[in-house]
Order: structure tokens, then sequence, then C-alpha cells
């Protein structure tokens, strides 16, 4: 781990204390942005009968707010950018409780779109983006960690609320149930009363004081920046008060990212999506296909704390990209090979493979992405990554739905996804080596020239004392 | 119990009864067996269509609202010539209707479905409502429960919940508010230190120090 690091950012992160109960703010966030899209779903039927809709209809509740969540991504990085992570998580938490409650009183499947859907889907943006940021302001040595954990909460709240709202509507029908969920919601201000902002205490206070000032300064060092323009550095003081940092797209790592991830969606949300379904095809019937995806979940929540773990490690964090890219290939052999499982022994064994997969990818997902850009960075980074992979997320499962009514086989788009995530797999290992290897010349570049330079301002000190030496005697 | 004795002759080592009935009426229906003497004996159970798909615990709706309860027949079995609803009123005295209160209730039915529609409900809509499909042989009975509850009911939850939500928020403000004025209170002469140490080093090394830290920065 290059020691380097930690001045870039201005400041040392506390690598602890209140951290920790930043992680668990960010893992109630993060858990509620991802899950409760899907564990809405539990609801559908019903509402279907009740406004007389396809269930195509009622399926785009969902999708819309997928989409929002995804497409909110730079207006949750620029609210980021001004004002920090905690109001936006809290302002996030109370609109998509509001969201939901409006939702209960609905009277039209439009309303449901806009309530939950529209409304719903920018305060899980709100939640999402800021929770990420702050998890790599908090940590640097033990940031894949952190992550990992912050991560964790995807499945964990997906576990519980699965159950719960299956209780919830058994008990209150889909109004009531809405209602709840709305307040059970509201939690995520909880979440977003922990993130409190930290402590910059080893930065000085002018710098803040000087935005006009020090991009004037960034356009005269340019020069001197194209050494370390592609290093994970915090170069202008005034970044933070800029919107967004579109000159990200001018950085090596963050385009790598960035192709890699578009391509790889297409792929990765299609077999969880068609995990059930493919089990009843099969012949297995419909609770031990339910419980296929509880094992999912299951070996989801222990791999992905394991994996930031692993992250961790001095072995691997200095290359934690190329554990990144073996996570995607892992990701992809295993669909590959899926079309091979026999029966429901067969199934179980690839879902618990699929599983641990799927958790590798997924605490580092966003680890990867800190690691190449920083964290002063990575708010304006994450915001633009969503808005361009909410394109891939929202196409990849309909996509392979056709590819499965094309064929009449799920085996076809098994292995279509497993070809697209093997694919990736091997572009961001070439790709990385190549990075890191570029990354390694320009530190020694640097280097030298640092050396250069202090030599130089040494003699440059030297000489008005020789001046004025000069003088005296003169 | 009605018996018939048919002979059969042996045919390449079996002895093989095949007999035709004609299910006309409901009556035909029921258990037929077959035996031949001690040694052999098959039963069958002939029925009609039973119900598919039906939901075993309640549909719960709310007071003002409307409900759909719906009854499903298995499409691999044969569409129903027609549809009766019945609810439940007592124990178990049942009263039909069809469109006879076309403000309150709606029947919709569409080949293997059929579908319930009331409006306007009050508590005392709750019970068992019970689908009949009708065929030219059988009918076949199922039955859904319906629950009618005021807004009240989920409304307790919700408010604790809110309740729960705004006393944590409280409770981590606080805290934080408390351990701030701690700090700042013990930390005074530590921050001023702070801010002192890093101007005399701008001063004293703007030549030399400056340049590497814009290079760092």
């Amino acid at each position: 781990m290059p020691p380097a690091a930690e001045t870039k950012l201005g400041y040392t992160p506390p690598d602890g204390g209140w951290g920790w109960a930043v992680v668990l703010g960010a893992f109630i966030s993060i858990g509620f942005s991802y899950a409760f899209p899907k564990s809405l779903t539990v609801y559908f039927k019903e509402i279907q009968a009740y406004f007389s809709v396809s269930y195509s209809e009622i399926a785009w509740v969902s999708s819309v707010m997928l989409a929002t969540m995804y497409a909110a991504g730079p207006v949750s990085s620029i609210l980021v950018n001004r004002y920090g992570s905690r109001p936006v998580v809290m302002v996030g938490g109370l609109m998509v409780s509001s969201g939901m409650v409006l939702a209960s009183f609905g009277t039209s499947i439009i309303h449901l779109y806009l309530c939950v859907g529209v409304i719903g889907g920018l305060g899980l943006a709100f939640n999402l983006q800021p929770s990420l940021a702050i998890v790599g302001t908090y940590f640097h040595v033990k940031r894949p960690l952190a992550n990992g954990l912050a991560m964790t909460g995807s499945p964990v709240v997906l576990f519980t609320l699965a159950p719960l709202n299956q209780f919830l509507f058994d008990c209150f029908g889909w109004r009531g149930s809405f209602l709840i969920l709305g307040a059970i919601v509201l939690n995520c201000c909880v979440a977003g009363a922990l993130m409190r902002p930290v402590k910059k205490s080893v930065k000085p206070q002018p710098k803040t004081e000087t935005p006009p000032a020090a991009s004037e300064e960034d356009g005269a060092r340019s020069s001197d920046f194209q050494i370390e323009e592609n290093q994970t550095e915090s170069r202008c003081q005034g970044c933070a008060h800029r919107f967004i940092d579109f000159s990200l797209f001018k950085h090596r790592g963050f385009l790598i990212y960035l192709i890699g991830n578009v391509v790889m969606f297409f792929g990765l949300f299609a077999p969880v999506v068609f995990l059930a379904p493919y089990a009843r095809h099969q012949g297995i019937d419909e609770y031990s296909s339910a419980f296929l995806l509880s094992i999912f979940a299951l070996v989801d929540m222990f791999v992905r704390p394991l994996t930031g773990l692993l992250g961790n490690t001095k072995w691997i964090r200095p290359r934690i990209q190329y554990f990144f890219s073996f996570a995607v290939f892992f990701n992809g052999v295993c669909h590959l090979l899926c079309p091979l499982a026999q029966g429901y022994v067969g199934l179980v064994l690839y879902t618990v493979v699929f599983g641990m997969a799927f958790g590798m990818l997924c605490a580092l997902l966003f680890e990867v992405l800190m690691d190449l850009i920083g964290a002063q960075h990575f708010s304006s980074a994450v915001g633009l990554v969503t808005i361009i992979e909410c394109g891939p997320v929202l196409l990849g499962p309909p996509i392979s739905g056709a590819l499965v009514d094309a064929f009449g086989d799920y085996k076809y788009m098994f292995y279509a996804c497993g070809v697209i995530l093997s694919a990736c797999g091997i572009f961001f290992f070439v790709m990385h080596f190549y990075n890191y290897k570029k990354l390694d010349e320009e530190r020694k570049q640097s280097l030298a020239a640092e050396r250069r330079t202090s030599e130089e301002a040494v003699k440059l000190k030297m000489s008005p004392d020789d001046k004025a030496a000069y003088e005296a005697e003169g | 119990m009605q018996s018939i004795r048919v002979t059969v002759q042996l045919e390449n080592d079996k002895y093989t009864l095949r007999q035709v009935f004609k299910i006309v009426s409901k009556e035909n229906l029921g258990s037929y067996s077959c035996s031949f003497g001690d040694e052999a004996k098959a039963d069958f159970l002939l029925a009609g269509p039973q119900i598919g798909e039906v939901r075993d615990k309640p549909i719960v709706s709310y007071v003002g609202d409307s409900v759909v309860v719906k009854c499903k027949m298995d499409e691999k079995k044969p569409k129903p010539a027609s549809w009766n609803w019945y609810k439940a009123n007592g124990t178990d005295k049942e009263q039909i209707f069809y469109a006879a209160e076309p403000q309150k209730y709606e029947i919709k039915n569409h080949e293997w479905v059929t579908k319930l529609v009331v409006h306007k409900l009050t508590e005392g809509d709750s019970g068992f409502y019970y689908c009949e499909g009708v065929y030219a042989v059988s009918t076949t009975m199922g039955h859904v429960e319906l629950k009618v509850i005021t807004f009240l009911e989920p409304l307790k939850p919700f408010i604790a919940i809110i309740v729960e939500v705004i006393v944590l928020v409280a409770a981590i403000l606080i805290y934080e508010k408390s351990q701030s004025k701690k700090n700042s209170a013990g930390g005074n002469e530590t921050n001023a230190d702070q801010t002192n140490t890093p101007t005399p080093g701008d001063n004293n090394g703007p030549e030399e120090s400056s340049s590497t830290r814009q290079r760092k920065v």
C-alpha cells in the first residue's frame, strides 16, 4: 500500500471510531436502496387484480423505481458535493417515506408509478450515493473491509424485507402495508443521522475560502499536473464546491471501470431474476424454487464482509483491481457451467457458487472505483457511473427474457450472461495490468521530478541569501 | 350400491373387463370398483373438476374501498358452464346474489376465472365468500375469506415506528452535540495549537515546501 496515498486526501481518515457507526448507517441506506424495489414484488399480484392491469404494467413500478434511482445519481452527487452526505440521506429517507404513504392512498396505477416509482426512486438515489461516498471519507487503511460491510446491507435487508412484506400483506393488505413500509423506510433518516461529517482537523481552513483562486491556479499549474493527473489526487481544493467533475472522463482508470461495468451489467442481474423461474422450468415446486433465492441471499451476506476482509490484506490491497477482475470472471464461469447442473441438488450447488461470486463482485464494486479515483472525486464519479449504468441495468433482464422466449430454453441465456461476464473479467484484467504499469511509471517519474524540484528550491533559497550577503558586502 | 356381474373369457393369458358407463347427471358420479373374485380389485373415483387456485389466507381490505375476490379453475380442466357466488350468512346459511345490487357487487366471468368485485366495503362485508363452478354433471365450490378493517389498524404500527425513528434520530444528534461540547470545552488549547502549527510551517518554508506541497495537493 503506497504510504503517499494518505496525504492525497489532505487529512488522515479516522479508520475506526465513529467510522463504524457510519458503516452501520451506510449498511441501512444501501440495504434499503437495493432491496426495497425487489421486495415490493410480493404485492404485485393483488395490486394487479385491484387495478385490473397486466403483469408487465405492474412490474413497471419496480423498473421505474430502479431507473430513477440510477438516473438521479448525478443529482445526488451534486447535492453531496455541496451539502455533505447527512442532509441528503435524511431528505432521501423522507422522500421515500412520503412516496409510500401517498401511494397507499393511490387510486390508479399512474399514481403508483409517480409515488413509488419516481418519488421513491429519487429518495433511494439520495440514500445510495451519499452512503457510498461517506464510507470513503472515514476509512482508508480499512476501506475494503468497511465497503464490504456496508454493501452487506443489501442481502440482509432483502432477506428481512421479503418475509416481512409477506406478513404485512397478510395482515393489512397492500394499502396498509405501503403505509407501514413508509414508516419502516423512514429508518433511513436514522442512518442519515449517524453520518456525521468527518472531522478534517489536519487540513487548514484557508483552503475552503479560495475556490476561484484554486481554479485559476489549476490552469496555470496544469502542465505540472500532467504527470499526476491520472492518479488518485485531490488536486484542487475547490472540487468540493464544483458541481460534477466531468474531467473524470479523461481519467484512465475511470474509463476502464465505466466501459467494463456498462457491458457487465447487461449480464449481471438477469440470472438472479430468472433463478426461480428456471428452477420451476426444471420441474421444481414453487416453494423450493423460492428457497433457492433465500440460499442465494444467505451465501451473499456472508461472502461480502469476507471479501472485504480479504481485500484488506497486504497481498491483495495493492492489486485489488485484479481481485475484482477475478470476481467478474468467476461469475461468468459460474453461469457457463449452470446448464450442467442437474436436479435440485445441482441447482442448489449452482446457487451457492453464484451467491459467492455475486457477493464478491458486489463487495468490491465500489471499492475498486474508490481505489481508482480517490475519496474526493468519488461522489461525482459514482453519480456519473450510475446514470450511465441505468441503461444496462434496465435492459438486461428484458433482453435475457427475450432470449429465453426466443429459444424456449434457459441455457442460452446463461451462456450469454456467462460469456459477457467472462469477457468483462478478462477485459478488466488486461486493462488493469496496463494501468498498473502506467501508474508505476508515472509514480517513478513524479518522484524523480520531486527530487529535481526540491534540489532547485534549495538552490533558489540559497540565492536571495547570497544576494543579500553580496549587497551587504557591496 | 349397484352391482353388475360379467363373465369374462381368457384372451392371451389375460382376463380383461371393459365396461362403458354413461355419466348423465350427478348421481352417476362417485366410487366405482371392479373385482375378479377374491384375486384382484380396482377402485375408481369419478368426480367433477375441483377448484384450482383459491387464496387460503384471508383477503384484507378497507372500509370504503373496493375489493376483487378471485376464483380460478385449473386451465387443464374443462371450463365451467357458469359461475355462482354465495356469501356465508350465519353458520351455514348461504345467500345467492346476482346483479341484484349492481352498485355493490359486480361479477366478471372469463373462461376459467371468476371475479367478484365488492364496492363500498363495510365491516359487515367480512366473512366467507363461496364461488361455485357449475358443470353439466357436477358443481364445485371454493371459498375465500374477506376481512374488512379500518385505516386505524395499520395506523397504529405506523405511528409506533415513526416515534421510534424520531427518538433514535434525536438521541443520535443529542449525543453528537454533547460530544462536540466536551471536545470544544476541553480542547480549546489544542485547537489553538492546531491552527498555529501549520502557519509557522507556511511562513518558514514557502519556497522549499510550497512547490512540493503544490505537487502533492
